[in-house]
């Protein structure tokens, strides 16, 4: 082809005739503007459906509820309620947490054990538990160990099968390698082994977050004599929509900044890996 | 002097008796020379790897035994064998420096030593400074390169090297053979080399080690009488050219042999030969 510029650019087609996709600084919309928009528009909706066709004994538009959350913010029971169900929410994933690494490193690490256990432990895993919560109820009260440890069961086992997979996925070579370069049993476990598990300790801790909000809260709303299962049958009674909504949207923020957390210091620790 | 002896080690898996048991290894001997660098070669599944490491310590021979300087293996000896492995057995988590620290920190070498030898064997690999990148910024072979180091900074008299460029491109094995030679030749440790490459094998070896397709057999041991450093003009000349010659001859009918156990060989036999030896 001809190095001439005239030439060149006759052999294009003319520009109207292409359809150019627009480079990236041109367009004007980001993903994060869109996603914006798109949050904005379903709270428009909230806002005309519950505003224009919703029964205003039992849904309450967002401006609605905006107010009464800052009202509840104000009274001292509700706020002591949430706050006793964050604190549920942190013992019971810290228990669940450091229990289930333990009990899956002890399992895991053991072919034996890993044989005898393993299947148990899927099985209990595998039953919906919400069928055994008034046991729980008569077990522990109708207190904060409730809860806790309702938080705990649905999260445990998360912990423990993901942790005994992680272990069966640890890269055999560098075992090999280690051992080559004659280290000993605690030096392999310390090196090698939980080094190896960062990565899966933390999706672990994800899924065991995901368990103690469910299994906390539902405790929390299944008891409710007392906490935020009482204020949230309180509302729902007396209808009053939006105190509701309120207190449901406090629950879902420290839910959504708890897994925030989580997945900060999943990042902060698993750098190297990706 | 003789430094590892391979007494008619054999090496099978799967269970006794079994129709599904292999045998890998049937009765390999050889006797490896104090500071030579000895190749294995031969077809995939012979066994080659499997001899490096009962020799390692790190599998154990099905009969037979390994004698390193007159005392049987018997699990691995960090302090006399250094591995490396063919493919990246790098640690993710630890930067270059740090992973060619840990074999010294295994074995509890000071700190003040461990930060000595380790730069010191960084710089002679060339990549000092990559010593605070990780493992998965670097390039294949860079990544090698650093196997090496943490190789040679334990200081042992042996090195084994389990077909350590196999997962890279001929150009770069190429200048890493090259790099090793002028290496090695300053070290004076003994070194057995798994390959599949023959003008690797001879390039690099004092000796090379042919094996039989499985049950793996050391057929025959051809030596290549040629100074170290190996020079460039070495790759080029027509002796190097005869010997990888006489080895593909070697090779050919046990590569073949192999692939038809496996039905991989037939009229596709001519593109089966050429990815089995890589020439």
């Amino acid at each position: 082809m001809s190095m001439n510029v005239d030439s060149s650019r006759s052999l294009r087609p003319p520009r109207s005739l292409v359809k150019r996709r627009p480079r990236r600084e041109e367009r004007r919309l980001s993903p994060g503007m869109a996603r914006i928009l798109v949050i904005l528009a379903m709270v428009a909706a909230w806002e005309i459906g519950a505003r224009f066709f919703g029964d205003p004994l039992f849904v309450a538009p967002p401006s609605q509820v905006a107010v009464a959350l800052v009202g509840l913010l104000g009274v001292k029971g509700v706020m002591i309620a949430v706050g006793m169900a964050l604190l549920e929410l942190v013992v019971a994933f810290a228990v669940a947490v450091v229990l289930g690494v333990a009990i899956g490193l002890a399992v895991g690490l053991n072919r034996f054990w890993r044989g005898a256990l393993y299947p148990i432990i899927v099985t209990i895993y595998a039953v919906p538990q919400s069928t055994i919560l008034p046991l729980f109820v008569l077990l522990f009260g109708i207190g904060a160990a409730t809860k806790i440890a309702f938080g705990i069961t649905h999260s445990v086992f998360a912990v423990i099968l993901t942790l005994i997979a992680g272990i069966q996925n640890i890269d055999p070579t560098l075992l090999k390698c280690a051992r080559a370069m004659g280290a000993n049993r605690r030096q392999v476990l310390v090196s090698v082994i939980l080094p190896s598990l960062v990565p899966t300790i933390f999706t672990g801790m994800r899924l065991a977050m995901a368990g103690v909000l469910l299994g906390v809260l539902l405790a929390e709303l299944y008891v409710s004599s007392a906490g935020v299962g009482l204020y949230t049958q309180t509302f729902a009674n007396s209808m009053q929509p939006a105190k509701l909504f309120a207190l449901v949207t406090l629950l879902a923020a420290a839910a959504v900044i708890l897994n925030e957390l989580c997945r900060m210091a999943e990042a902060r620790f698993t750098r190297w890996h990706s | 002097m003789i430094t590892i002896e391979c007494e008619k080690v054999s090496k099978s898996f799967g269970p006794r008796g079994s129709p599904h048991r292999t045998v890998a290894l049937d009765n390999a001997s050889i006797d490896i020379e104090r500071g030579e660098l000895l190749c294995f070669i031969g077809p995939s599944g012979c066994g080659k790897s499997t001899l490096l490491n009962i020799i390692a310590g790190l599998a154990e021979p099905t009969s037979g035994e390994v004698l390193i300087d007159g005392t049987p293996v018997n699990g691995p000896l960090p302090r006399k064998i250094a591995f490396v492995f063919q493919e990246s057995a790098l640690f993710p988590w630890r930067t270059v420096i740090d992973n060619v620290k840990l074999g010294l920190a295994f074995q509890q070498v000071p700190k003040g030593e461990r930060d000595d030898r380790a730069s010191e064997a960084l710089q002679a690999v060339g990549l000092a400074d990559f010593a605070n990148h990780y493992p998965r910024q670097l390039s294949g072979g860079m990544k090698q390169r650093v196997q090496l180091a943490r190789a040679l900074c334990l200081g042992t008299d042996i090195l084994l090297m389990d077909e350590p460029f196999a997962a890279l491109d001929e150009q770069t094995r190429m200048v890493m053979g090259e790099d090793l030679s002028v290496l090695l030749a300053r070290t004076g440790k003994t070194i057995v080399f798994v390959t599949h490459s023959l003008v690797e094998a001879v390039f690099l070896a004092d000796r090379v080690a042919v094996f039989t397709a499985r049950p793996g057999r050391i057929k025959t041991v051809l030596s290549v009488d040629e100074e170290h450093p190996r020079k460039q003009s070495f790759m080029k000349s027509a002796k190097l050219a005869e010997m990888r010659n006489e080895l593909y001859d070697l090779l050919h009918d046990e590569v073949r042999k192999t692939m038809e156990l496996r039905g991989e060989a037939g009229e596709s036999g001519a593109r089966a030969q050429s990815r089995g030896l890589r020439r």
